[in-house]
């Protein structure tokens, strides 16, 4: 009997571990988003739901953690394991311009100029990119001296087999493409495919 | 993962549901990020933004999420001199639109299928196509149909 007691005691001492860690991490929830989550799932105002989710299912819980805690604790090493074990998958090959998705060489002027965003409800400011205009003044800020500035468009295929075109600037040093800076980005189906070889043989007349 | 909630748009007057999140690609794109919590497996994203096409542009008309630290955030939080009102010029995709029924409940992302999409296909901010596509009706057995128009 003494070890029933004292398998019930460490089960309470588990509870509590689970139930801190729980309240330690929880957040609250902005007002807006509970309301909006209300009115998603209108179940939630009804008693018999509420009883279901405030009483019930944390009773439940408190008995199944303190009659089981050995299969509580198992899966939460097990989970920090796992957790440790997921940093080896592998990562997705980062996009990069290739020299045969290079369009036209442009000054830094031409593209400002053909990217000023202008918006009859004045909802973007009328700067080359609009509201991405401190991104693309970042982007020229990492530009070496003599670099030069390319546009491209580039198919790209996502490790997990989406296909995406990719359009923008990059800066090309001694003939390598270096940093990009997008204004397109979208999914493409497959039927577009055959477009993009025109694309791809326009860009094999660049010199160098 | 959880189906989640999508987007809100205003199209042609109606309040519809969008299953796309064009704020994501401004992100990624370059846009300032300011971090949103996500606390809830229904919202991953952590933000729910609110849309409106006029004149075939599309939008940024409100935002409702919650920053780390537990602030709550509004569109002036990413576009602080465009507070009521952004153009979504760096977007370029499509956005679907679900229409009509349910006909198969998907436990992720927005997998859900309905008796019709609504595509909208966008350039630069600017919608420039629409096209239907039917996926059968609740009553029926699936069928699939594609019809495209310009808008």
């Amino acid at each position: 009997m003494i070890y029933l007691y004292w398998y019930l005691g460490i089960g309470v001492v588990v509870l509590a571990v689970v139930y801190g860690a729980h309240r330690l991490t929880k957040e609250k929830k902005s007002e807006s988003l509970r309301d909006l989550l209300e009115a998603v799932n209108p179940d939630g105002k009804k008693l018999s739901y509420r009883i279901l989710n405030n009483f019930v299912a944390p009773v439940l819980a408190v008995i199944l953690v303190v009659a089981v805690w050995p299969v509580v604790v198992y899966m939460q090493v097990k989970e920090l394991f796992q957790k440790k074990e997921s940093n080896g998958f592998p990562e997705e090959r980062e996009f990069a311009v290739e020299r045969e998705q290079l369009l036209e060489r442009l000054t830094e002027q031409e593209i400002e100029r053909r990217e000023v965003v202008t918006d009859p409800l004045k909802a973007a400011p009328e700067l080359p990119f609009g509201h991405l205009h401190a991104a693309w003044q970042e982007f020229l800020k990492g530009r070496a001296d003599g670099a030069e500035l390319w546009s491209f468009s580039a198919r790209w295929q996502t490790m997990w087999g989406r296909k995406e075109l990719r359009c923008g600037y990059v800066v090309v040093q001694d003939g390598a493409p270096g940093t990009h800076f997008l204004t397109v980005w979208k999914d493409i189906p497959d039927e577009a495919e055959a477009d993009g070889s025109a694309k791809q043989e326009r860009a094999k007349d660049i010199p160098g | 993962m959880t189906a989640q909630i999508a987007e809100r748009l205003n199209y042609q007057g109606n309040d519809v549901a969008m299953c796309t999140n064009p704020l994501s690609d401004y992100f990624a794109m370059g846009g300032v990020n300011p971090r949103f919590e996500s606390n809830c497996t229904a919202l991953w994203r952590g933000y729910v933004g609110s849309w409106e096409i006029v004149n075939a542009r599309l939008y940024l008309i409100g935002l409702n999420g919650t920053l780390e630290g537990g602030a709550e955030a509004s569109l002036a939080t990413i576009f602080p001199d465009y507070p009521d009102r952004v153009f979504a010029h760096w977007y370029s995709g499509t956005i679907r639109i679900p229409q009509g029924k349910q006909l198969e409940y998907v436990h992720m992302g927005y997998g859900s299928t309905f008796e019709r999409d609504l595509f909208l296909d966008v350039e630069r901010g600017v919608v420039v196509a629409t096209r239907v596509r039917h996926n059968g009706t609740a009553e029926s057995e699936n069928a699939l149909k594609v019809t495209k128009s310009a808008p």
